[in-house]
């Protein structure tokens, strides 16, 4: 065998690898978003208790459950909590929108990220029973996301792991 | 000037603007007074000034800084820490306490429902009263307050703003703190229901109120007089502004119960006190063995003080 050939298997090998790993990494994203849209919802139920069971203020209950936490939420409510403490003149919808904005090494869209921004805007404004509708409008909107994403998990994840391994070979044939 | 800095850090951002203008923290300042759109106004020394967008005291009202919507919004934001629906209780009674003692009055549309306030919105009209303490305003009224050592049942009359929120707190704290070789300390428990004597912040008394008394912020007289014979064991019990005659059944219990009962009354003399329908019974049964009449102008001024029989002392 010459070394054009050995050449060819190389790149046939590299190519299914390349794609079957990017059908597995979509796949991974698919199953991270989901998990860290339940950890958002754990978070927001928390804070839901912070503000009506202990009357916390908006930076106490950010700071307490983003303690509680690990990862990009986490770091995002502890950093809005940082902020609304210093009391630097902004509104907590400014604070809010800017953080989230800001907000990286997270695995949810931009869709997901927009919906959270839009949480902000509502938030520390008039008395206990409007945070109340607030995180619980927000809650059920999560939930159908979540909802939606369970459904489609197996199916999506098969997809995208199939889709990777059959693209790879489609490019070997099509190229090598 | 910290406090100064600190105060500044509830308004928003236009009016923090003016204030850094300024070439040096004011003096004496009492009260910043927040309109919408009206001028920005302060009160210094019992003397109104307006403020300028430049930063400049003015007495034209015309040249001073217009309060905006958003100026309110913005403040009101902050004196909540972001959260209003966390000072709803405070809200219905229409202050807001911040860091360094000092009371936010506001005012706007009351929302009642069957008769009691519910809650306020379309805040519009703030008063930034500054706290102020005159430690040592008390010092020639303390030793008529005692009798053998032992602390009589005290009532300060005063009419409002002449300080007797002011002298109490400072009765209070050298009542806690004694006085070496003079008298011991004693135990102070306050009902504090407006936050003014030790102007709890998050629990902490922002005012100095002795080293041996217990504050119960932000609760009704009556029901915290109760609640502090139960549980704290106070040798003394000092309430701001009595009136009701919810009051008056609590104080009689706290007498009864050996404590010795520290508390203010909005009048002008005792004869005035002895005319009002719910306070003449204690003044007839002669309840406080000293009656502090204050006459306003400085803190802790006064214009007499009182036997229970109404014999006057000093």
């Amino acid at each position: 065998m010459t070394i054009q050939i050995w050449m060819r298997i190389a790149g046939a090998v590299c190519t299914v690898a390349g794609a079957s790993g990017l059908g597995f990494w979509l796949a991974g994203q698919y199953s991270r978003r989901l998990e860290e849209l339940l950890k958002l919802r754990q978070m927001i139920f928390l804070l839901k208790g912070q503000i009506l069971y202990a009357n916390a203020t908006l930076a106490e209950a950010f700071e307490e459950v983003g303690g509680r936490t690990e990862g990009a939420l986490s770091e995002l409510f502890q950093k809005v909590a940082r902020r609304t403490a210093k009391q630097d003149g902004e509104l907590f919808g400014e604070i809010w929108q800017a953080e989230v904005k800001t907000c990286q090494n997270s695995v949810l869209t931009r869709s997901d990220m927009q919906e959270l921004a839009g949480l902000g805007a509502h938030l520390g404004y008039m008395d206990r029973d409007m945070q109340e509708r607030t995180l619980l409008l927000y809650l059920e909107q999560l939930d159908l996301t979540i909802d939606g994403l369970r459904q489609q998990k197996q199916e999506r994840c098969r997809m995208y792991s199939s889709l990777g391994i059959m693209g790879g070979l489609f490019l070997t044939i099509l190229l090598v | 000037m910290d406090s100064w800095e600190t105060l500044t850090r509830i308004f928003s951002r236009n009016i923090r603007a003016i204030f850094s203008k300024l070439p040096a923290a004011p003096e004496h300042i009492q009260e910043i007074r927040l309109r919408i759109q009206a001028p920005l106004l302060l009160i210094c020394n019992h003397q109104e000034f307006f403020l300028t967008p430049e930063g400049a005291f003015s007495a034209n009202p015309k040249t001073a800084y217009q309060v905006t919507r958003q100026d309110l919004k913005e403040t009101l934001e902050q004196v909540g820490s972001h959260s209003l629906y966390a000072f709803e209780e405070e809200i219905r009674q229409g202050f807001i306490t911040v860091p360094g003692g000092h009371r936010i009055g506001l005012a706007g549309k009351v929302v009642a429902d069957q008769g009691s306030i519910r809650s306020m919105k379309f805040i519009t009209f703030l008063n930034v009263r500054l706290a102020h303490e005159v430690k040592g305003c008390a010092d020639a009224v303390i030793p008529r307050l005692f009798h053998r050592g032992t602390m009589l049942h005290t009532l300060v009359i005063s009419p409002p703003r002449c300080g007797k929120t002011t002298l109490l707190r400072d009765i209070i704290r050298q009542v806690s703190e004694g006085e070496t070789g003079v008298r011991p300390g004693m135990t102070v428990g306050v009902v504090d229901e407006r936050s003014e004597l030790a102007a709890c912040y998050q629990g902490i008394p922002q005012n100095d109120v002795g080293i041996r008394t217990d504050v119960l912020d932000c609760c009704p007289k009556a029901q915290g007089m109760m609640m502090l014979i139960r549980t704290m064991a106070p040798q003394v019990v000092a309430v701001d502004e009595i009136g009701s005659r919810a009051d008056l059944e609590a104080m009689e219990q706290v007498m009864n119960c050996g404590c010795r009962l520290l508390a203010t009354v909005h009048g002008s003399s005792v004869e005035d006190i002895r005319r009002k329908p719910v306070l003449k019974t204690m003044m007839e049964e002669q309840w406080f063995q000293r009656c502090v009449v204050l006459k306003g102008g400085t803190a802790g001024a006064v214009e007499g003080i009182y036997q229970a029989d109404g014999q006057r002392i000093l």
